[in-house]
């Protein structure tokens, strides 16, 4: 059983198509990154799946219930919404307190204040929300999300507008919560928590996914360029004369310095023949480093 | 359904514009029952009896429940849905569970209020009536209906809180005028007013029951488009 399963999902507003025949599988026990510029449509399908909006066509599947039969699952899902905001006479304890009497559920003072605590909002659990900062919104956000301990996750944006420190703090939570089991479907415009965090990655634009698979995967299909760098004893003029004679027509650039030289190559095949190389030629090498894309480079040069 | 409802029952109790209603309600309610007791005895020749209190209160409803029902639920489930706390909701409820739970939160208030005015009256009118305490509820959950209902297709709190005035106080002259004029259309429009059907001859008392109908219609409309609406 996939914890979403989505066929042809599309969601039209007027003429304009946000979400385009989407079809997407999320295997249970991921953590799915949902990646995609701004109006690329992310939102719109999470709020889709859960159940938010309606799709104009299409249909979908959540732990294997089909989609007229979401208000059955809701205690199986957690929802961050992309913009949070919440009741601003009442405070966070109030709120986890009024969400899980909502679920159903039958927490105890201790629980809540122990999940208000994971989020990074000790101190604050009976303070008015009105008095929060967008940063501390987010966190009651993340808690009421995850206060029904969820079998499916959906996070838009955890971490936009939270402070460095508590960035690292949700990122250990998602990572724990992760642990226990949780599917955890996120969408962020930090590319960087994505490559982190994410077991799966698609890339959203223009209402379709443009690419999609595992960080090692993603690398391999949208590889530019790696740069081999090797730093090695110095050469003399004839040594760097055959390096450069070796891998002429193998690699796409080659720089060889005194000290330090570097090979750009497609592939990474050539890896192991650049070191060998060095080896039969008994030139001592002190470091060899490779460069490959990173999420941020694929993103950047989709098109 | 029940934690939306205590939900709702409880903001309507705290905010300053219902504490301001149940002021006014008990103040009017205490005053015209005061004055009433002043001409006890003509009233009492008129056959109007004890009952004059409650007959206070109920005209009171008649008139101004409209725009305070109004005023205070106009955007039951619109401010919901433009402050966007209604995704935190619809994704740990039912959507008719909120639309239910809505209701009942405010028909809770509403009753609450209305059994404490003429619990304050039974002082002077020695008596309790049950009959007027359903009947003031009943009119009032038309009332409760129809902005819950304008709320659910009205997505901008300020709209649907001027419609509210304007049918408030629209309906209350249109639904009089009714049970006075032979103008067929205005006669038509009587019939999907409450007042009709509590305007009617001792002998015809019963109609008032049939107005819990119109609540049940306007929830009944509002799930249905509530259940396919994006929020």
């Amino acid at each position: 059983m996939e914890a979403l399963q989505t066929h042809q999902l599309t969601k039209k507003y007027g003429k304009k198509t946000v979400v385009d025949s989407i079809d997407l599988c999320i295997p249970q026990g991921t953590i799915f990154g949902f990646l995609g510029k701004n109006g690329a449509g992310k939102s719109t399908f999470i709020n889709m799946v859960t159940g938010l909006i309606q799709p104009s066509s299409g249909s979908y599947e959540i732990l294997g219930h089909p989609q007229k039969r979401l208000d059955s699952i809701q205690k199986e899902i957690g929802v961050l919404p992309d913009y949070s905001t919440f009741y601003d006479d009442l405070t966070a304890f109030s709120h986890l307190n009024y969400f899980q009497k909502l679920l159903k559920q039958s927490l105890s003072k201790q629980d809540i204040l122990h999940i208000l605590k994971q989020v990074g909002l000790e101190g604050a659990e009976y303070i008015k929300v009105k008095k929060y900062s967008f940063g501390m919104k987010k966190k009651l956000g993340i808690a009421q999300s995850i206060i029904h301990q969820p079998k499916l996750l959906f996070l838009d944006e955890p971490t936009s507008g939270v402070d460095a420190n508590a960035v690292l703090n949700i990122h250990a939570l998602i990572k724990q919560i992760a642990a226990q089991g949780t599917t955890i479907f996120l969408t962020s415009h930090n590319l960087n928590e994505v490559e982190k965090l994410c077991d799966e990655i698609a890339i959203m634009n223009k209402g379709g996914i443009q690419t999609q698979g595992t960080m090692k995967q993603l690398q391999e299909q949208h590889q530019q360029d790696i740069v081999i760098h090797i730093h090695h004893r110095p050469l003399y003029e004839q040594e760097q004369s055959e390096l450069q004679n070796s891998f002429k027509g193998l690699a796409e650039k080659i720089q060889i310095g005194d000290t330090t030289s570097e090979f750009t190559v497609q592939t990474k095949k050539l890896i192991p023949q650049v070191n060998k190389y060095f080896v039969r030629q008994d030139i001592d090498v002190f470091r060899l480093e490779v460069e490959e894309a990173s999420l941020e480079e694929i993103f950047l040069n989709l098109k | 359904m029940f934690t939306v409802s205590f939900k709702e029952f409880k903001n309507l109790f705290t905010s300053i514009r219902s504490i301001l209603m149940i002021v006014v309600l008990f103040g009017v309610t205490v005053g015209a029952a005061s004055l009433v007791r002043q001409f006890e005895a003509p009233l009492q020749k008129l056959g109007l009896g004890d009952d004059a209190y409650a007959m206070g209160l109920m005209l009171l409803l008649i008139l101004a429940a409209p725009l305070f029902v109004t005023s205070l639920s106009h955007n039951t489930i619109n401010k919901e849905m433009d402050t966007r706390t209604i995704r935190f909701l619809a994704t740990k409820t039912s959507r008719n569970n909120i639309i239910l739970g809505k209701f009942i939160g405010s028909i809770l208030f509403w009753g609450v209020c209305i059994t404490v005015a003429l619990l304050l009256i039974v002082p002077f009118s020695k008596s309790f009536s049950i009959l007027n305490l359903v009947q003031s509820i009943i009119f009032v959950s038309y009332f409760i209906g129809l902005t819950l209902f304008l709320s659910t297709i009205i997505s901008n709190p300020s709209l649907s809180m001027f419609l509210g005035i304007i049918i408030s106080i629209a309906l209350p002259v249109l639904g009089l005028w009714s049970t006075g004029t032979d103008n067929l259309f205005v006669k038509a429009i009587g019939y999907v007013t409450p007042y009709f059907y509590y305007m009617q001859e001792e002998a015809y008392d019963y109609y008032v029951y049939f107005v819990a109908v119109f609540p049940i219609l306007f929830i009944l409309l509002s799930l249905f488009i509530f259940r396919k609406r994006d929020l």
